[in-house]
């Protein structure tokens, strides 16, 4: 069986749900966070244009006939996943620009808006919608196409707890990485917390996928046993399982406990982040290729 | 009633020559190492001496419901009113949402066009009259092409007559070919 999506899209539904997640993580973080998380909302801000201007381009290289990818912008296919995606992501790419400059500092600002602050908290009021929206359609995207393991119906749901955890934690390597403003301790244990929720939450939704997809119909379930036994077994249990979810919430939860001495506390956040983030990555990776990997049986 | 176009496959009657890949490919400049259309085999079943090969002709099965036509971002692929799925090549950006999306892996890339490309159900040829090129070609007459819909029509007269199956039913795309494996001896005259 030879693969028709490749990496590409691969990249694209990691991207789309990676730049959702920093935008949601900004835009709560403005809302509910106040003064105090000023830091976590503006680099939420800074990151989220990025990865999806980049997983969009990598898309349109994967077209057959890139020049016409205009088509998708004459017209609303309502039945058609990427359609109604391709929309959603553009006005998501669009806003999320403007979100971005709303955080500039003021000398930057050269466009002279009235009264940024309001703009800013309408974007962050409305932005959360689109990027569940965003970060769900991945799921919906491989849910229209009727391949068995594409046909889980919480694929949506798991893409889109996924695509929060990972922009959370690219959120907090960013916070870590940046040497002019260490993020304080209260907002990196906070965001922490988040990002070790999520991660338990994916666990759980994996789980009930397994268990469901075991139980229906020969063609799904051996769909699965390509994942837990088969040949992305090894994807399936060491990346994502094991490096992507158990060993970064192991170290989330030390860190939440202060159990990691202090010279070792940021090589920890960065490395835990970074595995959210891999996870991540390898969530969509074995979805996209196992599903076109198992058909249905007669 | 509407037309319905559609496929009947008798299995008993092919011998697995690969004429009608061969007539497809000239018909509609199929790219090498990709097709349209396709002969697979069961492989050898049985016990020695009571064993037997199936061979299994199949094509895009012009879906009732085809996932192809709904996942299509631009409208590109589409159900004609005579039942008919096809490709709007000027439509369509090479996505291959449709190719992933076909339980029978019916479609493919074409790296010439960069379009998605399938069965056409030779709708050149039926506009002059003429049979698809497979079903023209099919030496043991193991394809018979026309409207499911018509009584008259030697697809309809076959479905009437034996027993058919259709392939993956349960996946809800209601794929218009029809199986025939039981031996057919004389093939029913028809429009
Ligand atoms: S067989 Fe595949 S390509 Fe043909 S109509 Fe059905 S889903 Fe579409
Ligand atoms: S490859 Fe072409 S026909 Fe297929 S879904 Fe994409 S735009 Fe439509």
């Amino acid at each position: 069986m030879e693969l028709t999506w490749g990496l590409m899209i691969v990249i694209y539904l990691f991207t789309a749900g990676l730049s959702a997640g920093a935008m949601v993580t900004s835009n709560f973080a403005f809302l509910y966070g106040g003064q105090e998380f000023e830091r976590v909302s503006r680099f939420g801000a800074y990151i989220s244009p990025f990865p999806i201007s980049l997983g969009l381009g990598v898309l349109l290289l994967d077209l057959g006939s890139p020049f016409n990818f205009y088509r998708l912008f004459l017209t609303l296919q309502v039945r058609s996943p990427m359609s109604y995606g391709s929309w959603a992501i553009l006005f998501f790419t669009f806003l999320s620009v403007i979100y971005l400059y709303l955080w500039l500092p003021e000398n930057y600002q050269v466009l002279g808006l009235r009264n940024p602050q309001t703009w800013k908290k309408r974007l962050a009021k409305f932005m959360p919608v689109l990027s569940v929206g965003v970060a769900s359609y991945t799921g919906v995207l491989l849910n229209a196409a009727v391949r068995p393991l594409w046909t889980a119906p919480l694929l949506p749901v798991l893409f889109l707890v996924s695509a929060l955890s990972t922009g959370v934690a690219s959120v907090i390597l960013i916070a870590a990485l940046s040497p002019w403003q260490r993020a304080r301790h209260r907002e990196l244990h906070l965001l922490t917390k988040a990002d070790a929720i999520l991660i338990i939450l994916e666990c759980l939704i994996i789980l009930t996928m397994i268990v469901m997809g075991r139980t229906n119909s020969l063609s799904v379930s051996s769909a699965f046993s390509n994942l837990l036994i088969g040949p992305f077994a090894w994807i399936f249990w060491l990346l994502i399982v094991g490096l992507g979810l158990i060993i970064p919430l192991a170290l989330e939860l030390m860190e939440l406990k202060d159990k990691i001495p202090v010279k070792w506390a940021l090589p920890v956040t960065i490395s835990s982040s970074f595995l959210v983030l891999f996870g991540g990555f390898f969530v969509r990776f074995v979805i996209t290729y196992a599903g076109q990997w198992s058909g249905w049986f007669n | 009633m509407a037309v319905r176009m559609g496929f009947v496959i008798i299995t008993s009657r092919c011998i697995d020559c690969d004429a009608c890949m061969v007539a497809c490919r000239a018909e509609n400049d199929v790219p090498l190492g990709n097709k349209r259309n396709w002969v697979k085999s069961s492989g050898v079943q049985g016990q020695f001496p009571n064993v037997k090969e199936i061979f299994q002709p199949g094509n895009c099965m012009h879906c009732e419901h085809p996932p192809c036509v709904k996942v299509c971002p631009t409208g590109a692929s589409q159900k004609r009113v005579d039942g008919i799925v096809i490709v709007e090549n000027s439509k369509c950006i090479g996505c291959k949402y449709c190719i992933v999306a076909c339980p029978y892996d019916a479609r493919f890339p074409n790296p010439v066009t960069g379009k998605a490309d399938k069965c056409t159900f030779c709708w050149q040829r039926l506009e002059q009259g003429l049979e698809p090129a497979c079903v023209q070609t099919c030496l043991g007459k193991s394809r018979q092409a026309g409207d499911l819909n018509d009584p008259n029509s030697i697809v309809s007269k076959l479905i009437a007559k034996y027993p058919t199956r259709q392939l993956l039913k349960q996946v809800g795309t209601g794929p218009n070919i029809y199986y025939i494996d039981e031996a057919v001896p004389e093939i029913p005259q028809g429009e």
